[in-house]
């Protein structure tokens, strides 16, 4: 065994979560363009985020057994399942992401662990540290051009990648799980700053927020 | 038409204005008529407006001289109110909309009746070059007052005092071919690398994409030239893989093919920009380009002839003559007089002529000119002058007459009699300079080539250059070396270039041109009237001259000592010509005085468009903790953390008045020393280490031992840089045998995680750890005081008997429902839990606290409050006692350093250096102030003799302090020579105001010396 602590962070009881946007909702509202809006933005919070760390052979055959999925081993991409509802993506050569249902992280590194057994790893609950921004429409493109530095064009950016870059003057985790739709992954603390500067960017395209 | 009467100098066909469609506008309060299609540069020409400006120095009037982006005069303030000001815009590549207001940056009061000409005139016999410095540097007192009238007087526009309705942003663009400049080589060069299937972007500055062939005389395919413009912008537009930005300047080429592009998306329909779907469009764009290669087909600035007079209105480049007329319907004048030195500038006498109005005669400075255009000039009649020039315009604020005279380019002489041409216009054209502005930026140098009369771009990897920006100027060999660039630039990003079949061009016969830049005068330079270099600073050619007279040599110290090329004007049009003038006058070769060096931005560029969206609540990341909306009710007022925002304190409103910052710290410090008190410390950075070798890695990252940390419990940690010196602390705690969470400062989490990857990564790769930030993962709110533990107990599952759940003990279970880790360190004194859950539970158990909290008197505390409590037990904040020279002997820490351990840790090495075991280092030490009322500076210097004189010997500072509420008194740290052998003696404080205190050392722990109170 790994010889790490785990906890489940999570309680079964009707104890009231806040998402990292809570705060941003209350304070910037969630504009609705309506009809002529060309951009999306839906929060999918409360999602199961772990990061896993390790060698990618060992972590390989662990996540094909306990969760069906292929480890990406090619830097900069993404598998997910048929649902689309769990994935994991390569972060760096001995990092992945993987986001799952929330509520679902724990089991799930339990059984990781139970399952790589002495090999070295580690897995980190991060639930709690960041929220995923889901952002489609016509105009997503240009709403990501004036926000990360990094090529969102698809001849550079096919579905199924996913890299780490600057958001405006923070950092994110952007990937694109299917043709029309893009994913960002902030981290809570700059969720707000996130939230501002995506509604503002977008606001000339018209912006419609899913809450 | 009453309409062509006052545009009396618009010609009745002809250009790509929209005669249909009239627009007024305002210059310099005269209401005045131009057409769609019109710049306001061509708008004034077509009214008869010769004034546009005075000029910097001298304060003489100016006229148009310039079509594009090299103009030196026509600088403008735009904007019909306060907000919509801009200054600095060239009326030249002002696209003319309906209700245009604009006014001269220059003259006082106004451009026609200037009270600075007089001073000009008066004056300027005494502004030699080098005036400002020798004149006005002494005394330095006066600057500022000088300054302001210097600044006044000069001009180039103001910005505006009201807030900018506008909005701007940038835009991060990737392609793999970007070309800038869409002319005729552009065009070609885009074609072929867009039908490559390559990424390409094509920017222009102008209204409309095609360059000179918008204007241009010659065909193509036997049609004129816009036919195969329209064309080829339709086909690019046809491509997905093609971005055309017009209206669109690349202003800066930075390292590694970076290119900033600078948009203006609306600055051709109004001052502020039009509302689509309820917002407001973006005015400026400022776009990041990466490209995979450059091409330049920027094109070639006319070189205008330097003679007496060159400034007075109705002298004009050659090449703007033809573009007013061709491509504006504008002749601006009657009478034209060409003075040229080549073939080029004879299409200007030959669309003169076309467009009905008068050549007086062409000024050849060759004695045999011969080609297909010289031709056509004799077969229209024009009379020709050769081996001479135009030495003199006369007139003062128009053109009136030019003498002409025979001159000796050679020998710098006038060589025959001067006769006087009666006429209103001067044309010149001294040949082309290409513009390699941008090549320039990268550093890499211009090549003079003798050939062309002309700079030459040099090229870093990755960029190339075609057309005019290369020296080339015939257009078949433009479209080729287009083509040809565009091939190459696709075929290097890995595109595969289709063919392209380039239109054919007129082949016309052209002759040589001759090296003339000044033309002599009957006077010497020095004694004759003012010949103008660069018309925009007022550098004559007399400056340069005297400048290489003074002792200036190089070009570079040359431009600086005359301003020539400065500012916003870059030597579009003057550097080459300076240049000339100072190889002549030091009998050198132009390429032998240096080579000509260009600075961002090649126009100027808005603000707005620097800044984008960086600005107002978007200019920093702000950083919540999951508690920020209920600091925020609570009406807490915030400390920025780095871009975190703390709680600072908690005004509360006493008697209708709140609270000041001494009254609400020092409540919030005797609820906590007295009841509970509460703090969000969600901020403190969080790393989850695991794995085997988890505590040999922290026994080498931190001064102190953890090879006998047990699970359940906590410690201390302190951490050096390599240099001895203290980086950072922290609890960390251990989790399981191969897991701990380290905790960092506040603002050292990312920086401490990146050296903890950089010391494994590259020192110990043989160590089995990983590290995770969890930051944002968990929330933690900090209990502590005499009351915590029964507070804690109301809502929570775990023991927290004091014996089972010791001081420096960690314990999970659940508080207020929720699971959670608690741990019982404390950075108050007191007796402490700091309760971490999954932040998005933090809200309910801080409210379940708050709820059962109210009978216990919990009261929640900031920054400053946690500072006074801290600092009380002596415990140090690091960057605040530490500055990265303090090691932790200094700090008297002794205790956290394992000199023994057995593998060697990060700054043991430096720890035993002689320096760092100095007796006399500045050392950590409390000082308590002889009046307890007194609160000593931070910052503060400390002496050891107040009567010493000044300078006196400084023997440390006061690093923390505070008024303390349960000690009634003030208090600090401080690094003090020696100090730790210093106890009980009495140091002093001598302020700027004159007062000195007096404080005796003592210990750094000023309260609960023993520690008991955290032990409860």
């Amino acid at each position: 065994m790994s010889n790490a602590a785990t906890f489940d962070t999570r309680t079964d009881t009707a104890i009231p979560v806040e998402s990292p946007l809570a705060y941003s909702y209350r304070r910037s509202g969630a504009p609705q363009a309506g009809g002529s809006s060309r951009l999306q933005l839906r929060e999918r919070a409360m999602l199961g985020h772990l990061i896993l760390r390790g060698g990618a052979i060992v972590l390989d055959e662990a996540v094909r057994d306990v969760l069906g999925l292929n480890l990406p081993g090619r830097p900069q991409t993404l598998v997910q399942d048929a649902s689309g509802e769990r994935s994991i993506q390569w972060l760096s050569p001995d990092e992945w992401l993987v986001i799952v249902p929330g509520g679902e992280e724990f089991p799930l590194e339990t059984k990781l662990r139970e399952h790589l057994g002495s090999a070295h790893f580690a897995i980190s609950d991060v639930s709690g540290g960041q929220t995923l921004l889901e952002i489609s429409g016509e105009a997503a493109r240009e709403l990501l051009m004036k926000t990360v530095i990094y090529d969102v064009h698809p001849s550079n950016f096919p579905v199924g990648k996913g890299v780490t870059t600057v958001f405006a003057k923070a950092t994110t985790i952007i990937r694109r799980p299917s043709e029309d739709r893009w994913e960002l992954v902030v981290r809570r603390s700059f969720a707000d700053y996130c939230y501002r500067w995506l509604l503002d960017a977008g606001a000339e395209f018209g912006v419609n927020v899913q809450q | 038409m009453s309409q062509s009467k006052q545009q009396m100098f618009r010609l009745n066909t002809g250009g790509r204005i929209d005669r249909s469609r009239t627009l007024s506008f305002t210059f310099n309060g005269q209401r005045y008529q131009g057409h769609p299609g019109d710049t306001l540069a061509s708008a004034l020409l077509a009214n008869g407006v010769d004034i546009v400006n005075r000029s910097f120095k001298y304060s003489r009037p100016r006229g148009i001289v310039a079509a594009g982006a090299e103009e030196p005069n026509a600088i403008v303030q735009l904007g019909s109110n306060e907000a919509a000001q801009v200054p600095n815009v060239r009326a030249t590549q002002q696209a003319l909309f309906d209700g245009l207001t604009a006014c001269s940056t220059n003259g006082w009061p106004n451009v026609q009746r200037d009270l600075m000409g007089l001073v000009g005139k008066l004056g300027g016999q005494f502004m030699p070059p080098g005036f400002y410095y020798k004149t006005f540097m002494a005394p330095a007192s006066m600057w500022l007052t000088y300054e302001k009238y210097i600044r006044k007087a000069a001009g180039l526009g103001r910005s505006p005092m009201e807030a900018d309705p506008d909005s701007y942003d940038h835009f991060n663009q990737h392609c793999d071919v970007l070309v800038v400049g869409a002319g005729a080589a552009g065009l070609a060069a885009a074609l072929a690398a867009a039908r490559s299937g390559a990424r390409v972007i094509v920017a222009d500055e102008q209204e409309e994409m095609g360059g000179s062939l918008l204007a241009s005389r010659e065909t193509l395919e036997g049609k004129p030239a816009d036919q195969w413009v329209a064309r080829v912008l339709g086909e690019l537009a046809s491509y997905e893989n093609v971005t055309l930005l017009p209206r669109t300047t690349a202003n800066g080429y930075h390292d590694h093919n970076f290119v900033t592009l600078h948009e203006r998306r609306t600055e051709h329909l109004g001052d502020t920009a039009p509302v689509e779907n309820g917002h407001r469009q973006v005015r400026a764009r400022l776009h990041r380009v990466r490209a995979g290669q450059v091409i330049l087909s920027t094109g070639a600035h006319e070189r205008p002839l330097v003679y007496a007079g060159n400034d007075v209105p109705g002298n004009l480049l050659a090449g703007a003559v033809s573009t007013y007329i061709r491509r504006y319907g504008v002749a601006p004048g009657r009478k034209l007089v060409l003075s040229t030195s080549n073939d080029y500038g004879y299409r200007a006498a030959l669309d003169w002529k076309e467009a009905g109005c008068e050549v007086v005669a062409i000024v050849d400075a060759r004695e045999a000119p011969a080609g297909d255009w010289v031709d056509a000039a004799r077969a229209q009649g024009i009379k020709i002058i050769t081996g001479s020039a135009v030495i003199e315009a006369k007139g003062s604020n128009r053109v009136t007459a030019a003498r002409v005279a025979k001159i000796d380019i050679d020998a710098f002489k006038v060589s025959g009699p001067v006769q006087e041409l009666a006429c209103d216009t001067i044309a010149s054209s001294g040949g082309y300079s290409p513009v390699i502005h941008l090549a320039s930026h990268t550093g890499a140098r211009p090549t003079w080539r003798e050939d062309i009369l002309g700079f030459v771009p040099g090229l870093v990897k990755g960029v190339q250059a075609c057309g005019g920006a290369k020296g080339t100027y015939t257009l078949g060999d433009v479209l080729a070396e287009g083509v040809e660039a565009g091939i190459r630039a696709a075929a290097t990003t890995g595109y595969t270039a289709q063919t392209v079949s380039l239109p054919s061009a007129e082949r016309l016969q052209q002759g040589p041109a001759v090296a003339l830049f000044q033309v002599p005068h009957e006077k010497s330079t020095l004694r004759g009237p003012k010949q103008f270099v660069d018309l925009q600073n007022d550098v004559t050619a007399a400056g340069i001259e005297l400048a290489t007279r003074e002792g200036f040599e190089s070009i570079e110290h040359i431009k600086r000592y005359t301003a020539m090329g400065f500012g916003t004007d870059q030597g579009k049009l003057g550097n080459i010509n300076g240049m000339a003038i100072a190889a002549r006058c030091l009998k050198r070769s132009i390429p032998e005085v240096g080579t000509t060096v260009f600075r961002p931005n090649y126009t100027p560029v808005t603000f707005g468009a620097i800044v984008g969206r960086h600005c107002r609540d978007l200019f920093d990341p702000e950083r919540y903790t999951a508690l920020h909306h209920w600091h925020v009710e609570r009406g807490a007022e915030f400390e920025d953390v780095g871009q975190w925002k703390r709680p600072w304190y908690y005004p509360q409103k006493v008697n209708g008045k709140a609270e000041t910052i001494q009254e609400a710290v020092a409540r919030e410090c005797l609820a906590v020393r007295e009841k509970v008190g509460i703090l969000d410390a969600s901020t403190l950075g969080k790393i989850d280490i695991q794995g085997p070798d988890a505590r040999e890695f922290l026994a080498r990252v931190y001064t102190n031992k953890w090879e006998k940390l047990a699970v359940g419990k906590c410690r201390y940690g302190l951490m050096c840089k390599d240099d001895g010196m203290v980086t950072d602390d922290g609890v960390t705690s251990c989790l399981a045998e191969n897991h701990f969470l380290m905790t960092t400062t506040t603002g050292g989490a990312a920086a401490i995680l990146e050296w903890l990857e950089l010391w494994h990564q590259t020192e110990w790769p043989e160590l089995d750890v990983y590290f995770s930030s969890v930051t944002d993962h968990w929330a933690t709110m900090t209990i502590t005081g005499p009351e915590a533990r029964k507070l804690l107990a109301e809502i929570s599952d775990i023991d927290l008997d004091r014996d089972s759940f010791k001081f420096m003990d960690w314990r999970s279970g659940k508080v207020a429902g929720v699971p959670a880790r608690v741990f019982r360190i404390s950075f108050t004194g007191e007796l402490t839990f700091e309760i971490n859950v999954q932040a998005n539970y933090a809200m309910h158990v801080w409210q379940t606290l708050f709820k059962h909290g109210e009978k216990y008197g919990l009261t929640p505390y900031g920054t400053e409050t946690m500072h006074v409590l801290r600092a009380e037990k002596g415990f140090i904040i690091v960057g605040q006692e530490t500055d990265g020279s303090v090691t932790p002997e200094d700090l008297g820490m002794q205790w956290a350093i394992g000199y023994d351990k057995p593998y060697s840790w990060i700054g043991k090495r430096a720890l035993t250096r002689s320096d760092t075991k100095r007796e006399n280092r500045k050392q950590l030490v409390g000082l308590r102030p002889k009046d307890p009322k007194v609160v000593l500076e931070e910052g503060a210097q400390i002496v050891l003799d107040p009567k010493h004189a000044i300078p006196m010997p400084m023997v440390g500072h006061v690093t923390s302090s505070y008024y303390s509420p349960i000690l009634d008194s003030g208090f600090a740290l401080a690094v003090v020579k020696g100090g730790h052998q210093r106890l009980g003696e009495t140091v002093y404080l001598p302020m700027a105001d004159g007062q000195t205190f007096e404080a005796e050392i003592v210990s750094t722990i000023f309260y609960d010396p023993k520690g008991e109170r955290q032990n409860v």
